[in-house]
């Protein structure tokens, strides 16, 4: 059951990965304050000093891989040039518009497939959440257990989520196959046509991402104090009134940040395309999941890093018109 | 009383300064008819069963005999239900190292990530210096770099510096992915701390830093554990940076590495992966259980000003 | 008469020393050897491939062995990004289609100088170079069945037909197989004459009459015959084929370690039956597992690793191999060894193997794969006809190689 050479040599490890992450940052700041305070007198120089373990972390780790991946994405790298690639400019950009990415699936039909998918499991989470949190929303017996209940999705791990469920699709002994058939009605191949397994990924992560909108949402209407309904209601306003005019005005600042976030989360989201996916239809690829079969099930390393560029130029775009718009980027002192 | 169509403007509804007292949104609440009372139960319940019903499917597949993951008996405890399963991922597979594997490096983690998201969103928050936007922004679209991407540099980078097999590379690896966004969790939590708490403490004699560590650390208790829980959640899951750094050494697999290899080319384990996944997915569930309350404050709070 | 005597024996000599392979000694230091398998635990393969290299180690205690399993996909990946990085394995064991990507990026040497391939099953050969040594052969593909419902395999294809259409009633099947792989299509390919690449073994030849009967065939073993499940995939095949509730299954070699602990002498394993129309057999793929070695073994681990793997593909532990995991051996010489020929069940194995067709390694296989494999599932899912599924195949194989660059 256990392995003791191993405990031990995991608590070794912690040990020492704590050591070294303590001595680089000691070093590091060490050495700024050196250079900083003593030699150049930077003014702010505290600011630098507290920022500098996480951006050089980044750096090291995030930024270096970038660049190689930069470059590779102008090389023709793949296996018949592994080590002996050569340089060809932008040509792989272009060609991620212009050449099926896969085997038959293009650009744009991928990249539209990703946003009608972003968007409709937005739309019900949103709205999903907003109902149950309106619900729960309530002094009623058993709302902690509901509550509990409901976070149960949240809580499990993604790979196992979906691979459960994959199993409930299964044509002949799923459980929703097994249902409809009760019901009279036909069941459904959802692993092997395109529409019923686009269908499927859906519901997984409708199923998966509901409970989290619940939380942040429910969060938000108990923030709302009661007097604005108490005046508004002494005023002669219906519910659908009270709704619309006090209720999403105030949600306003909670559900933008949860919306937004949930956006590029679910654009991103690699585990629930891919393992639903068990048959490997193109038609249920969304970019992520192009771009990982792109650059391992068929090695076309320097293609793929372009690809991967292109994504997240996308996303850049996206996030700097959201960081600009709700001053997220702002300090308290701005 | 006229009925009239009242046009409501929050901002007026505040002058009105009406006592404060707790009372939900739907105060008809104690005048809802008990019909309407039930049909809110039922739905509710409904959608309960929704969301626990794989979970109980995970557990059943995990009871039957063998491996057998299909069948067409819907009971959630099979007719010859057994533990066996249980038995042998434990005691045959080693699913509690991998357990304590994935913890030690899942702690170490979101107490490294907490740590340096701590001090550098202070940073962000408080004061601003060049490059302060140009950062931030980078912060957040590391969220959307696809791993996929990284996966292969990532690798080389690692055995050039010696990571590869090590907790030290991995822990390194989730520390940094897991900062940026941290980092923007904590900074909106900071800006909704007034300033003049830290102002009044220097005019008092104490350094920055001293201002820091006593008054502002303290009062973001909930930001810090909501951070703590989202890295310990993230690096917990997480399975291709694991693949990729701790990929050879068989020795100190995390869970996500070690249930993985339950599945053959053709054979899945399944009984054995789902008994895996249920008591990978119970502590977790227990930690996310008791820590909601702070994790429903710490996301409001950060995002509307006061 | 001296000279000539002389010239006679160095003649000989040189002649004896021509067939001879480098003789190579075991390495007196520590040696660590890292070995990549994708064996996997679940049927007690991976604690085989340990079992081994713990024998060798006892038998040279300074060479030790560290064995990492990682699943097929992943070994790929990783053995060519640990290439890449310039940290690869020593010794990998493993599926032969791995081969094509290896050898296309130079990652592996050929073993050609160092052991006599005729000693041996066919093995990976490309560009007049061996590049894998067999340890077990086969993977193939076989008619399995359950006696208690069939007492005697059919003999071609109208025959299987007619017993499963006797048998298959109420919600028992008569036939059943992963009806999602284009790996249970090749055979039948092969019966109607057909095969996935011409002559040269890589130009794709999917869009022929020979493909479009094929495909019409498991169209109508499900539509027109009715004696498969509507939808199957591997695990409904294995499921209801445990359960007594399929007559029979098309199923490989691995499987049959459990169906053998499960049905014991009523498990009945015969070659695919012939197609009727041709009267050819099918020819179920075969590869099996291999040793391979890296580009840039050398020196002391090189020597080690050869003599490893003279190790493990000798008789004896040859013998042991197919008692303990039921594989047929990579060693010609036990194929014919009285182990196999009394065993109806390893016996009939080895009959269905010989009826096939070595897989194709090479890296276009890969691009066939995944051409065959939706349009497989349309054909199926009765919404693509045949022909038009053919036709797409070979295209999408097409605009893949080309992609290969």
């Amino acid at each position: 059951m256990f392995n003791f050479d191993a405990i031990i040599k995991s608590l070794s490890e912690v040990g020492t990965t704590i050591l070294a992450v303590l001595l680089i940052v000691v070093l590091l700041e060490v050495l700024l304050y050196l250079i900083l305070v003593k030699w150049l007198k930077v003014k702010n120089s505290l600011v630098y000093m507290l920022i500098s373990p996480a951006i050089l972390g980044l750096l090291v780790l995030q930024v270096y891989p970038l660049l190689w991946e930069g470059y590779i994405s102008m090389t023709n790298m793949s296996l018949s040039h592994f080590f002996n690639f050569d340089f060809i400019g932008l040509k792989n950009y272009v060609r991620v518009f212009t050449e099926p990415v896969l085997k038959q699936v293009r650009f744009f039909p991928l990249f539209w497939r990703t946003i009608l998918w972003t968007a409709i499991n937005v739309v019900f989470h949103v709205t999903g959440g907003m109902i149950l949190a309106l619900l729960l929303n309530r002094e009623m017996k058993l709302r902690g257990f509901y509550r509990m209940l409901i976070i149960i999705p949240w809580a499990l791990p993604q790979v196992v989520a979906a691979m459960a469920w994959r199993g409930e699709f299964n044509f002949e002994y799923g459980w929703i196959n097994i249902m409809l058939k009760n019901i009279g009605l036909q069941p459904v191949q959802w692993l092997t046509s395109p529409i019923p397994n686009f269908a499927a990924m859906c519901i997984v992560n409708i199923w998966l991402g509901i409970p989290f909108m619940t939380v942040i949402l429910l969060g938000g209407l108990q923030s709302i104090s009661g007097e604005y309904y108490e005046a508004a209601e002494m005023d002669g306003a219906s519910n659908w009134q009270k709704f619309w005019k006090i209720t999403m005005p105030l949600m306003q600042p909670i559900m933008s940040p949860a919306v937004i976030l949930g956006t590029v989360w679910t654009f991103n989201t690699f585990n629930i395309s891919f393992f639903i996916n068990q048959y490997e239809l193109e038609s249920s690829d969304i970019l992520v999941t192009a771009l990982f079969r792109a650059a391992f099930q068929y090695n076309r390393y320097g293609f793929s890093a372009a690809f991967a560029f292109i994504i997240f130029f996308i996303l850049l775009i996206y996030s700097t018109i959201y960081a600009r718009s709700t001053g997220a980027l702002k300090g308290v002192k701005d | 009383m006229t009925t009239q169509r009242a046009t409501i403007n929050p901002s007026t509804l505040e002058q009105k300064q009406p006592k404060k007292r707790k009372s939900n949104f739907f105060r008809a609440n104690r005048g809802d008819s008990k019909f309407k009372r039930l049909i809110i139960h039922i739905i509710l319940i409904l959608y309960c069963l929704i969301s626990v019903y794989p979970l109980l499917r995970i557990f059943s597949v995990s009871l039957r005999p063998g491996n057998r993951v299909l069948s067409t008996d819907l009971s959630i405890i099979p007719p010859d239900a057994t533990f066996e399963n249980y038995e042998k991922v434990i005691f045959e597979q080693g699913l509690f190292q991998w357990i304590w594997n994935s913890l030690a490096v899942t702690i170490t983690t979101a107490i490294i990530g907490v740590i340096i998201a701590a001090t550098s969103a202070y940073a962000f928050s408080r004061y601003k210096f060049k490059g302060r936007t140009t950062l931030l922004i980078y912060l957040l679209t590391t969220q959307m770099i696809p791993t996929a991407m990284l996966m292969v540099p990532l690798y080389i980078l690692a055995i050039n510096l010696n990571l590869i097999g090590t907790y030290r590379g991995l822990v390194i690896a989730y520390s940094v992915t897991s900062v940026p966004f941290s980092i923007w969790i904590l900074k909106g939590y900071y800006d909704t701390i007034p300033t003049e708490l830290e102002e009044a403490a220097i005019i008092d004699g104490a350094s920055p830093l001293q201002a820091f560590w006593k008054i502002i650390l303290p009062l973001s208790t909930p930001a810090l554990a909501i951070t703590f829980l989202f890295n310990f959640s993230q690096a917990w899951n997480e399975f291709l940076i694991a693949r990729v750094i701790l990929g050879s050494n068989e020795a100190i697999l995390t869970w996500p590495l070690g249930l993985n290899r339950l599945m053959g080319q053709y054979l899945v384990q399944w009984g054995q992966y789902n008994a895996g996944a249920i008591l990978v997915s119970l502590p977790v569930m227990i930690l996310f259980l008791a820590m909601s309350k702070y994790m429903i404050s710490g996301l409001t709070l950060g995002s509307v000003k006061g | 008469m001296k000279t000539f005597r002389i010239f006679m024996v160095f003649t000989i000599l040189a002649l004896a020393f021509a067939g001879c392979k480098a003789q190579v000694e075991v390495p007196t230091g520590d040696v660590i050897i890292q070995l990549w398998t994708q064996e996997g635990e679940s049927d007690n393969a991976y604690q085989y491939v340990v079992s081994l290299t713990d024998a060798f180690t006892a038998l040279y205690p300074n060479i030790t062995f560290e064995v990492v399993q990682k699943d097929t996909e992943t070994l790929r990946e990783d053995f060519q990004t640990a290439s890449l990085a310039g940290a690869a394995p020593d010794l990998l064991w493993t599926v032969s289609d791995h081969a094509g990507p290896f050898t296309t990026a130079g990652l592996i040497q050929p073993v050609d100088e160092y052991f006599d391939m005729d000693l041996y099953v066919p093995s990976v050969v490309m560009n007049d170079s061996t590049w894998a040594v067999p340890i077990s052969s086969g993977n193939h593909l076989m008619l399995i069945y359950n006696k208690d419902l069939v007492a005697e395999a059919p003999a071609d294809t109208d025959e299987l037909i007619a017993k499963a259409e006797e048998l298959t009633q109420g919600d028992t099947y008569g036939l059943v197989y992963n009806a999602t792989e284009p790996f249970w299509l090749v055979p039948w390919l092969g019966g109607f004459g057909g095969s996935v690449f011409a002559e040269d073994g890589v130009t794709p030849t999917l869009n022929t009459d020979t493909m479009v009967n094929t495909l019409q065939f498991l169209y109508d073993l499900k539509f027109t015959y009715q004696v498969t499940p509507e939808s199957i995939d591997y695990d409904t095949a294995d499921t209801l084929f445990k359960e007594g509730k399929a007559a029979m299954i098309i199923n490989g070699d691995w499987s049959l370690g459990a169906y053998k602990e499960l049905f014991g002498d009523k498990l009945g394993v015969a070659p695919l039956p012939k197609v009727t129309a041709t009267g050819i057999y099918p020819a179920a793929y075969t590869s099996g597992k291999y040793f391979m070695l890296p580009k840039d073994l050398a020196g002391d681990k090189l020597d080690a690793a050869i003599k490893f793997i003279e190790f493990a593909t000798n008789e004896e532990n040859q013998l042991n191999q197919l008692s303990t995991l039921s594989r047929l051996p990579g060693l010609k010489s036990v194929l014919s060894n009285e182990a196999i020929t009394s065993d109806p069940i390893l016996a009939g194995s080895a009959l269905a193997m010989s009826y096939g067709t070595p897989m194709p390694t090479v890296t276009e296989m890969r691009c066939s794969w995944d051409a065959m494999k939706p349009e497989m599932n349309l054909v199926l899912a009765g919404s693509e006809t045949p022909a038009d599924a053919a036709a797409a195949m070979q295209a999408a194989t097409e605009a893949c190689i080309l992609q290969l660059e």
